[in-house]
């Protein structure tokens, strides 16, 4: 009774991605472009990402098109677009079942994934607990003529978040360009006169969206050092303690609001480390907002400024600039 | 207005509600609310002394609360009639306002509210529309930023008549915007919120942008847009000299607005399709072009009028094409918004059109409707025997049916319009829908299935959609089944589970069940109560055991003859895959089943008598007949 599209001729590309769960209520698209705009990957990464085009280049079959289009490897389902979406099409989940053929068709995702050092790896599976992609996944393999467990990463899932890099207890994963060392050797802010506090920011990729809140962090004198980071998953509360141990009297780390974080739930497992590692300064007595926590909202313009501005105010205050590196 | 309410035959009763109507078409008998306004309207002469003394400003609900207005105040300034009000809420009894009245006396805070019946032949709703409310849509700021204000706001704005004389400031510091978005589709063709287009909304961005264009030539506007829809005359030609006055025309839906802390200026993020790349534009000043939805209390006077409703909320018509100001109940007709949006020309063709369909009742001495209406036996009635039913009245989309626990029900032949759903669902067989009783249909299924009734395909097909149909078949030379026998009723709602069981007891070989596609139908809901209904008989036959597809369900147009003649050749070749033996066999097997739940059916008067015509004619023409050798 029910009227049933595409029973008849063959099965189409588009019929293919249908039939995948996410990949429904495609035809629904009327390209008005929201999830283009909402998106923030073809105004930070990649001009030829739209997620729009992608839809229509589905819609009209052009299969080969559609796999090689950087849309298909570069969505990080964070489903920014999915609540804007006027047609209420799973967009993340249509760009998912595209994926999934261009997988199944050969086709490799273009981006780098994070590798890992089996030297170091134990096989603890925190890697495989804490991606939000289920790249890892424990293999069994023999060394030595003795069964091992390692993790490997599937390098078509891994958007390189660097959440597991920063999860490592022993370093194992690295990820190519932010790797610890990457990082580490940035936590550096010259001496500065007295009264003058001295903040490391750390600032996920995603979460600043107006291009002039990006500018204004590279305006601040050089007691402020930025260090921009893929998410702030990727943040090791080492980072924090080695910074405060040299000197510096805060950290700050900026990151997305609730629900926005561009790879799903970094932000998530970023506040509860911070959190943790809140409570443990204050075990210590070097409590006092130090390390802070920001979330910033797609909506939030200009908010960074009021953050850094205030954090350094928090720091100047006279009981912050008392010398606590003995505590540390 | 004033021509109206100065007319000697129209009565103008504002602030006043419909609290309830009975009756019907010519003979309505309406219960109408008029509200104290604690302004006597013979005495009011609408000078305005009082509100000019009155301490208690509240925000104007006509200035889209830009501005204040007074607890006694009318409405607008052109207000017909020109009567002020006190808004008791606010009000805090001061009585300076009887004061400054002085001498005429028309303030009496000691009036009520009055209920009064009036005679009513006929009655035209055109109780409009409301607009969206886009503070729901996060993603706009609308209520959080300042300077994102909605179209009925810049409205005001722009009005010489309203709160700023005509000057266009925006919210946050009464500064002129020199760059203005105008942003369509805000809460319409949004799944979230209304599926439908508004339809006039393209229309009055543009209009906006121009009026705004000619009072300030330097600001600079652009429309962000997902379809411009300029269908009606002229309106093309209105979208182009927006382009040639140079206002910009971006079309993507924005997704995202952010706001400068410091300067307030808005950013608009969105895609440029033409581009396919995005942008992110800085404005002073944000319109949102909000939807038009159906008013807050549309459930209320649906209840009151007993109007149904189209899946948005909006009044339903008769029949979308042929009749867009007719009410499916008599007498009643709809003008404007309150049926579905549109814009002004529109509204006032279709209030022109619901005048004169009202006026055709006020003129008649007699109404004409269709003999197929039903009718109760009342010795039957469990009602009339003080038990609890009304499920004919339930039954009824037109509110036809009076019912009443200890009488009998009652039929108001002028609001009936013989669809027989009532007539289907009586669990007495107590109601009976004329030129449709039971005896008769009863009688023509057992002619029907006289002879080698294994091989028949019984098909009920509904007056206004499948019946045509099967005669779109005919005249379209479709080759089908000549075994198929087809019957009319009314409405799906007519066709009664007995006559299936009936059909299947004598030993139909297939019986098809086809009406309206749901949204169709000529009586409303008579589709879904019948489809209901069959999926219950569907369930019953499976659970039996009987071959899928001997009773089928189908949903035929009058436009879809192929289709008629598809269903009835799958049926027969689905009759020609059983082999005979087996066919006999189960309905042998089904008959006691059968014969059980269609006990009832005999029940009605005259069944019996039109059963033995029936039998007689049949045995007649067996007579005539004779068997091949």
């Amino acid at each position: 009774m029910s009227h049933t599209p595409h029973t008849e001729g063959p099965e189409t590309f588009a019929d293919r991605v249908r039939a995948i769960p996410g990949g429904e209520h495609l035809e629904m698209c009327y390209s008005c472009g929201t999830c283009v705009s909402k998106c923030m990957i073809q105004q930070k990464v990649e001009p030829e990402y739209n997620p729009r085009r992608l839809l229509r280049m589905v819609m009209m079959d052009m299969q080969d098109e559609a796999f090689a289009s950087p849309t298909t490897w570069l969505c990080s389902e964070c489903d920014l677009c999915y609540p804007a979406c006027p047609q209420e099409i799973h967009i993340s989940g249509v760009i998912g079942a595209v994926k999934q053929l261009a997988v199944e068709a050969g086709y490799e995702s273009p981006l780098e994934a994070v590798t890992v050092d089996e030297d170091k790896c134990s096989g603890c599976g925190i890697c495989v607990m804490v991606c939000p992609y289920e790249a890892p996944h424990l293999i069994e393999k023999e060394v030595d003529g003795e069964m091992d467990t390692f993790s490997e990463v599937d390098a078509d899932k891994c958007m390189g978040c660097g959440t597991c890099v920063a999860a490592c207890p022993l370093g194992a994963v690295a990820r190519p360009g932010v790797g610890n060392a990457d990082i580490v050797k940035q936590i550096e802010v010259k001496r500065q006169p007295k009264g003058v506090p001295r903040l490391v920011t750390f600032v996920c990729d995603w979460c600043l969206r107006a291009d002039d809140d990006v500018s204004l962090l590279e305006s601040y004198p050089d007691n402020v050092r930025v260090i921009h980071i893929p998410c702030t998953g990727r943040i090791d509360p080492e980072m924090a303690l080695m910074a405060l141990r040299s000197g510096i009297d805060g950290v700050l780390v900026c990151g997305c609001a609730p629900g926005e974080c561009h790879y799903k739930r970094g932000n998530y497992v970023s506040s509860c480390k911070i959190s943790l590692l809140n409570t443990m300064l204050g075990q210590m007595n070097v409590g006092d907002g130090r390390v802070r926590f920001v979330q910033i909202g797609t909506q939030d313009r200009g908010r960074i400024r009021n953050e850094v501005d205030g954090m350094l105010r928090h720091l100047s205050m006279p009981q912050h600039l008392v010398a606590y590196k003995e505590a540390v | 207005m004033v021509d109206a309410a100065r007319h000697p035959k129209v009565d103008v009763r504002t602030y006043t509600e419909v609290e309830r109507v009975d009756g019907f078409v010519g003979n309505f008998k309406v219960q109408l609310r008029e509200k104290s306004r604690y302004v006597r309207a013979d005495r009011c002469n609408g000078c305005g002394e009082c509100a000019l003394v009155c301490p208690i400003e509240v925000p104007n609900y006509f200035d889209v609360n830009l501005a204040p207005r007074k607890a006694i105040d009318v409405v607008m300034s052109q207000s017909v009639p020109l009567l002020y009000n006190i808004d008791m809420d606010a009000c805090i009894q001061c009585y300076k306002c009887v004061d400054a009245c002085g001498k005429l006396e028309a303030i009496d805070f000691g009036i009520e509210d009055k209920l009064v019946w009036e005679d009513i032949g006929s009655i035209i709703v055109a109780t409009g529309y409301d607009h969206f409310d886009p503070s729901v849509i996060p993603e706009y700021g609308y209520g959080r930023f300042p300077n994102v204000v909605t179209a009925m706001e810049i409205e005001r704005l722009a009005n010489s008549a309203g709160p700023t004389s005509g000057n266009l400031i925006r919210p946050s510091d009464g500064v002129s915007p020199r760059r203005l978005a105008i942003i369509n589709c805000v809460g319409s063709r949004d799944k979230r919120f209304n599926p439908g287009c508004s339809n006039f909304c393209c229309m009055y961005g543009i209009k906006n942008a121009v009026l705004l264009k000619q009072a300030y030539p330097e600001m600079d506007i652009t429309i962000y847009y997902m379809d411009i829809r300029t269908p009606s005359k002229g309106y093309e030609e209105f979208y182009d000299r927006a382009r040639e006055m140079g206002v910009h025309f971006v079309q993507g839906r924005p997704s995202l607005i952010t706001e400068d802390p410091e300067t307030k200026n808005l950013y608009v993020h969105s895609e440029d399709v033409a581009l396919g790349s995005v942008i992110e534009r800085e404005y002073d000043m944000v319109m949102l072009s909000q939807a038009a939805v159906p008013q807050p209390d549309v459930d209320a006077v649906s209840s009151v009028l007993n109007i149904s409703q189209s899946p948005g909320g909006w009044f339903m018509e008769y029949h979308p094409k042929l009749r867009p100001m007719d009410c499916p109940t008599d007498g009643i007709f709809l003008a404007g918004a309150c049926q579905g949006v549109k814009d002004i020309p529109a509204s006032v063709a279709q209030g022109s059109a619901a005048a004169a369909r009202a006026g055709r009742v006020l003129h008649s001495d007699e109404w004409e409707i269709e003999p197929v209406v039903a009718m109760v036996w009342e010795d039957r009635c469990v009602s009339a025997d003080g038990k609890k039913c009304g499920v004919c009245s339930r039954a009824c989309p037109y509110g036809a049916i009076e019912y009443e626990q200890g009488k009998a029900a009652h039929v108001v032949t002028a609001k009936c319009h013989g669809c027989g759903g009532c007539v289907a669902e009586c669990p007495h067989n107590a109601i009976t829908q004329m030129h449709f009783t039971d005896a008769q249909l009863l009688a023509q299924i057992r002619a029907l299935l006289a002879k080698d009734p294994e091989d028949k395909i019984l098909a009920f097909r509904c007056n206004w959609c499948s019946y045509p149909g099967a005669d779109l078949a005919g005249t379209s030379h479709f080759d089908y089944s000549t075994n198929e026998r087809g019957m009319r009723v009314m409405c799906v709602a007519r066709m009664d589970a007995d006559f299936v069981y009936e059909a299947f007891r004598l030993g139909a070989g297939a019986v098809l069940f086809s009406g309206c596609h749901p949204q169709d139908c000529h009586y409303i809901t008579g589709q879904p109560v019948g489809a209901k209904r069959a999926g219950r008989l569907l369930k019953q036959f499976e659970k039996m055991g009987m071959t899928p597809g001997r009773f089928r369900i189908e949903w035929i147009s009058a436009a879809e003859g192929d289709k008629y003649a598809r269903v009835v050749n799958e049926m027969q070749a689905l009759l020609d895959s059983i082999p005979k033996e087996g066919l006999l066999e189960e309905i042998e097997r089904l008959r006691p089943e059968m014969e059980k739940r269609a006990r009832r059916m005999k029940e009605p008067p005259q069944v019996e008598e039109a059963l033995g015509f029936a039998d007689r004619l049949v045995e007649a023409m067996k007579a005539e007949t004779p068997e091949p050798a």
